[in-house]
């Protein structure tokens, strides 16, 4: 279980209609961050900061305790009186200690967890109908609730009643729904951290992920919230002959990405890659540089037709059949076709699906320069330079 | 009596770099003498803009170029089908850029967050985005210091006031025939249209792209053009831009 650090400020628990509470959460996050850059904001008002790396510098537990009480109680509005600006500092291991431990303003040593929790009550476990059966049934503290056997609790509540046994008894440091996720978002937009964001590109210590990094990261993943993962998408490219097959894109966040959850090494392959991508392995019949800037998702149907009003035909050769005249996209009005270059026939997948296509690039008269496919007799808009 | 001469470097060497350098994001150098600064300032609004396929599209990707791969953050939302191909091309670190194509009903909320976690941000909006809104993303893109670059058919789909307007005028391909060849460039007329620092209009012309995908300058100025250029668009109002400049500072 993971030692601890809470911030608790009663006061700023609900967010107020002109939203200074979220504020002041943001200042106090952004105080925190400055003992600690992995500030956990556990909902509005609550916090919790790893206690190892910051007691290895400030020279033990205690001291960062009463640094941090020290420094949030300076920028409080209400600084001077005392009460610490209404900012209770504990430490404690696991979340839910940590918590109630910052409540009393205390410190509760490594492996103490238990005796801590042990007076009080099972209502600060948050489950209504369960603190309401245990004290009928004269259970009135944690303590007397862990004391009861762990599979009979499992029987008798459930799995979410044995998890908040696992609670009262020490074993977890955590609670399901001890977290707000909505606050989590809140005080991060309303930290304004300029400075922070107008420093260059400095790499975080031993390869890790810098300030700006963790930001982009978290604002992508709040994007993916609203809109979907599959809405929020990173390039890839890869072999292929026409522009759609050469490029990928792949959710933010999956494997190989930069994404939240990948470890230095994946990150490190995925820079790598990237840069070596650009020179990829020789593809007889890819169409050279540039490439269209749109790719169509889905090819739009085009005509294509010569002089006399006849549709434009690739021949078995792999060659134009008459010269092309005027185009229509997607049922649109005609234009005229100033340039044009191919066909170039390609046969692909033979041992499978066999597809004959040929690709033609096409340059109307107002200077739109477009990528055609024909394939079975008709024309596809693949691509356009835009 | 005479002045001693001064080390002609001590300008460089005493102008203050930390504090305008960082707001300032490198770009690459052919578009550099399209920005006052010769780089994009963050928290400011461009406005890309162009008749379809005079090179809008490929102009405003391009700006993502240097700062992808100086690693700052990219975003580009509405774009749909982007060519991913050619923007590798442009020279583009893809790893750096995060693409929303298809945010249908949360093109504003997608803009709004990734205003506050991205360095540039390519927009698209769907058709013509509404004044309000439009104003409280350029504020926020201000607040949060992020340069947005914003992509439309015409100027007034944008109807926030920009710092700049880049408007691709006119372009002709090179390379394909009838029947023969294959593109190999565009050169393109790009028109510049400023406010406050960047009064002024200027044009100058590019190859957006060249013939190895990335944007690059015409070496000397051309000779008239033996193709016949398309006519500029009529609806571009850069008297609108220039004179627009109050409600926002």
């Amino acid at each position: 279980m993971e030692r601890l650090i809470a911030v608790w400020c009663p006061a700023l628990l609900h967010e107020g209609e002109r939203g200074e509470e979220v504020r002041e959460f943001a200042r106090i996050v952004s105080v925190a961050e400055s003992f600690c850059p992995w500030v956990d904001t556990v909902r509005l008002g609550v916090c919790a900061l790893p206690s190892r790396g910051p007691s290895r510098f400030f020279g033990g537990e205690s001291m960062v305790v009463a640094k941090l009480a020290a420094a949030l109680a300076a920028g409080a509005p209400g600084a001077g009186e005392g009460d610490g600006g209404g900012v209770y500092v504990g430490a404690a291991d696991g979340l839910f200690a940590a918590v109630l431990a910052a409540r009393s303003r205390l410190t509760v040593p490594r492996g103490g967890t238990a005796d801590f929790l042990a007076p009080w009550s099972v209502a600060v476990l948050r489950r209504t109908e369960l603190a309401v059966t245990l004290q009928r049934l004269g259970v009135r503290t944690l303590g007397q609730f862990a004391a009861l056997p762990a599979r009979h609790v499992l029987a008798r509540f459930g799995t979410d009643g044995a998890a908040c046994h696992r609670v009262a008894s020490g074993s977890e440091g955590e609670l399901l729904g001890l977290r707000d996720p909505g606050v989590d978002r809140r005080p991060g937009v309303a930290r304004g951290d300029e400075d922070e964001a107008e420093r260059p590109h400095q790499p975080g210590f031993f390869g890790g992920r810098s300030a700006a990094d963790v930001r982009a990261a978290s604002s992508f993943a709040r994007v993916q919230d609203r809109l979907g993962v599959e809405e929020v998408l990173v390039g890839r490219l890869q072999g292929g002959r026409s522009p759609a097959e050469r490029a990928r894109l792949v959710p933010w966040g999956s494997r190989g990405t930069a994404g939240p959850d990948s470890t230095r090494s994946e990150r490190a392959t995925a820079r790598r890659g990237d840069r070596a991508a650009p020179a990829p392995a020789p593809w007889p019949g890819r169409i050279p540089a540039p490439s269209p800037v749109r790719v169509l998702h889905s090819p739009v149907a085009v005509e294509v037709v010569d002089r006399s009003g006849c549709p434009v035909r690739v021949n078995g050769r792999g060659l134009l059949a008459s010269e092309p005249a005027l185009l229509s996209v997607d049922g649109g009005p005609w234009q005229e076709v100033a340039a044009w270059a191919g066909p170039w026939p390609a046969t692909e997948r033979w041992w499978s699906t066999r597809r004959r296509r040929a690709r033609l690039q096409v340059v109307t008269g107002a200077g739109m320069a477009t990528l055609l496919s024909a394939e079975r007799e008709r024309w596809w808009m693949e691509g356009v330079y835009e | 009596m005479k002045r001693p001469q001064l080390p002609p470097d001590l300008a460089a060497r005493a102008r203050p770099v930390s504090t305008a350098a960082v707001r300032l994001l490198p770009l690459s150098a052919p578009l550099g003498p399209l920005f006052p600064d010769g780089a994009l300032r963050r928290g400011t609004t461009t406005v890309v803009t162009g008749v379809p396929g005079l090179g809008a599209t490929t102009l405003a990707l391009a700006l993502l170029a240097a700062p992808s791969t100086s690693g700052s953050w990219c975003g580009i939302v509405g774009l749909a089908d982007p060519g991913v191909a050619a923007m590798a091309e442009l020279g583009i670190d893809l790893s750096r850029v995060v693409l929303v194509p298809r945010p249908r009903g949360g093109w504003a909320e997608a803009v709004g967050e990734l205003l506050g976690g991205v360095d540039v941000l390519l927009v698209r909006p769907p058709g013509s985005c509404r004044a309000p809104l439009a104003r409280r993303l350029a504020a926020r893109s201000r607040e949060r210091r992020t340069a947005l670059v914003v992509l439309v058919d015409r100027v007034g789909d944008w109807p926030e006031a920009p710092d700049l307007v880049l408007r691709a005028a006119a372009a002709s391909w090179r390379g394909v025939g009838r029947g023969h060849g294959y593109l190999r460039g565009r050169l393109a007329e790009v028109q510049v249209v400023g406010r406050r620092s960047a009064d002024r209009t200027t044009s100058c012309r590019l190859w957006l792209p060249s013939g190895t995908g990335c944007v690059a300058a015409v070496a000397a100025p051309a000779p008239a053009d033996p193709e016949p250029a398309p006519a500029p668009e009529p609806d571009t109002a850069p008297e609108r831009v220039a004179g627009a400049v109050s409600g926002v500072g």
